[in-house]
């Protein structure tokens, strides 16, 4: 992504941002409230239009496309607040990604809800899931289109230690698949501990880059965090 | 079970079927306002019951079916099967015109903007006199033709069930449910939600062009007060809320029951019926917002496709 920028009304939600992301690694956007992470995330996903700037998927400009050209295109998402279809069951929350013949898509999608120990809630309508469990729904159902970019918001918010280190488990294994990892995540341990590469936005610049070891002793970072 | 589910409706079908052989002027006449509501009532539930876009003024293509159809029969002489078929086309292209600029406006926006082309075309087909005759209305050649009209109503209903049971049984149906659950998601998983949509809006417009059109050849005269009526749309609207919302059977229950009831409470209070039923509907959505089937839906777990 080269360049990028987006305000809204007088506000500059991400300004001159440029972040590279080389296949197969998993990568962290951290930032201090409104630094602009989730405006970024919208960006790529065509949620929101970018006003300046270029968005190169696999080489090829992406930044003009409608979120579902870009869906198909290999990026799959999670949200900050979940957002699966409620009034369907678990099972048709992943079905609906698919065409072709239904019994493969729901051998498929019965595979990933397993996956994460699902499978018996398979026919549950997704409301009545636990917070935990939607989350889980929501990933999975992700995962249905075979996503080559995952960008995850916040995966680790709300979630006991137990169905965290599964899915922090499911992220890795994601990566060893050659898939390429973007998250925004607060709660540090997560990022340090899994990420290979963090960015750091302050007030939507981009102020550091590296592996997490350098960005915790970056004067910059303290600052953006703590003030001076 | 499974036999009972396919027994109940083929014995019903039979039974319609054989009615017009038995039944008097009033009984056939009442049917054939049941099935007309079952067409546009279904009609309503596959555009507004499935995405929740709410279309204020889904009576607008039956009123252009009417007009389509009524032109083709009192000016050009056709017959009125093609007529009615006509009347069909005209109203999905409308819906397709209309869905291309308005299925882009959210919620309470493409309510409103239905509502308003409802009251444009009645306008229009007042304005164009030498076509639709205006505001005297427009007289098709007498013909008695209420049991053929009465089965082609009855085939239309059926037609639209029957549309409406494929499509909630598919992936594409549960893919217009994502656009009422959470629009932006079903977007950011690759679902084309417009395209979904504007399908969606077509085939939701068929169903009560043809209507217009057999309800005009039926009745003999139509009027743009007569087949532009916001009291049209919002009575099917209030059959499929009534029936459960995004079921296949909803519509076609709240249609029966509610016609049944209407009739009554207009037979014992003719002055007072429209206040009564009102009251009706407003105790039946406070009690049961998911409507009959989709509360017990939920309840019990039943599937999809009731």
């Amino acid at each position: 992504m080269e360049d990028v920028h987006k305000s809204f009304g007088g506000v500059r939600a991400v300004s001159g941002v440029s972040l590279s992301l080389p296949r197969g690694r998993i990568y962290g956007l951290i930032g201090p409230n409104g630094s602009g992470k989730t405006t970024l995330f919208n960006c790529i996903t065509g949620v929101e239009r970018c006003d300046r700037g270029r968005i190169l998927l696999d080489g090829a400009p992406i930044q003009h496309l409608k979120p579902y050209e870009i869906a198909r295109r290999g990026v799959g998402r999670t949200f900050q607040m979940i957002r699966v279809f409620p009034e369907l069951t678990a099972l048709e929350n992943l079905l609906v990604v698919t065409t072709g013949p239904r019994a493969a898509a729901e051998a498929r999608a019965r595979e990933l809800l397993a996956f994460v120990k699902l499978e018996g809630l398979a026919g549950e309508y997704a409301g009545n899931l636990s917070y935990g469990q939607q989350k889980l729904v929501e990933f999975v159902r992700m995962l249905m289109r075979d996503p080559s970019l995952v960008l995850l918001d916040e995966p680790a918010a709300g979630v006991n230690r137990t169905l965290l280190n599964e899915l922090l488990d499911a992220v890795r294994r994601l990566r060893d698949a050659g898939k390429t990892v973007l998250l925004v995540e607060h709660d540090m341990k997560v990022v340090m501990g899994l990420c290979e590469v963090v960015f750091v936005l302050d007030h939507g610049e981009k102020i550091a880059e590296g592996p997490p070891g350098t960005i915790q002793g970056d004067e910059r970072v303290i600052e953006a965090y703590f003030g001076r | 079970m499974r036999s009972l589910a396919l027994a109940v409706p083929a014995l019903a079908l039979v039974a319609l079927a054989l009615y017009p052989t038995i039944a008097t002027g009033y009984g056939l006449r009442a049917v054939l306002q049941v099935f007309t509501w079952i067409a546009l009532a279904g009609s309503w539930n596959l555009i507004s019951g499935l995405t929740g876009y709410v279309s204020f003024g889904h009576v607008a293509f039956f009123g252009a079916g009417a007009y389509t159809g009524g032109i083709l029969m009192a000016s050009a002489g056709w017959s009125w099967p093609v007529a009615a078929l006509l009347g069909g086309v005209a109203a999905g292209v409308l819906a397709l015109g209309m869905g291309w600029t308005c299925l882009r406006l959210k919620g309470p926006y493409f309510a409103i903007a239905m509502l308003g082309l409802n009251e444009v075309l009645r306008a229009l087909v007042s304005y164009f006199e030498g076509l639709t005759g205006g505001g005297n209305g427009l007289s098709m050649p007498t013909l008695d033709a209420t049991v053929p009209i009465y089965y082609a109503m009855g085939v239309t209903a059926l037609a639209v069930t029957l549309g409406a049971r494929l499509i909630i049984g598919s992936r594409f149906g549960l893919r217009l449910m994502t656009i009422r659950e959470d629009e932006v998601a079903a977007e950011a998983m690759g679902i084309p939600t417009f395209r979904h949509k504007l399908l969606a809006f077509l085939l939701s417009a068929i169903g009560p062009g043809i209507a217009g059109a057999l309800t005009a050849r039926d009745q003999g005269y139509i009027e743009p007060l007569s087949v532009f009526p916001l009291a049209t749309t919002i009575t099917m609207i209030v059959m499929a809320l009534f029936g459960g919302k995004g079921t296949v059977w909803g519509p076609v229950i709240g249609a029966i029951v509610l016609f049944v009831a209407q009739e009554m409470v207009w037979a014992r209070y003719p002055y007072i019926h429209p206040l009564l039923f009102g009251a009706i509907i407003v105790a039946v959505v406070l009690a049961m917002p998911r409507g009959i089937l989709g509360l017990l839906q939920m309840k019990y777990r039943l599937p999809r496709t009731i």
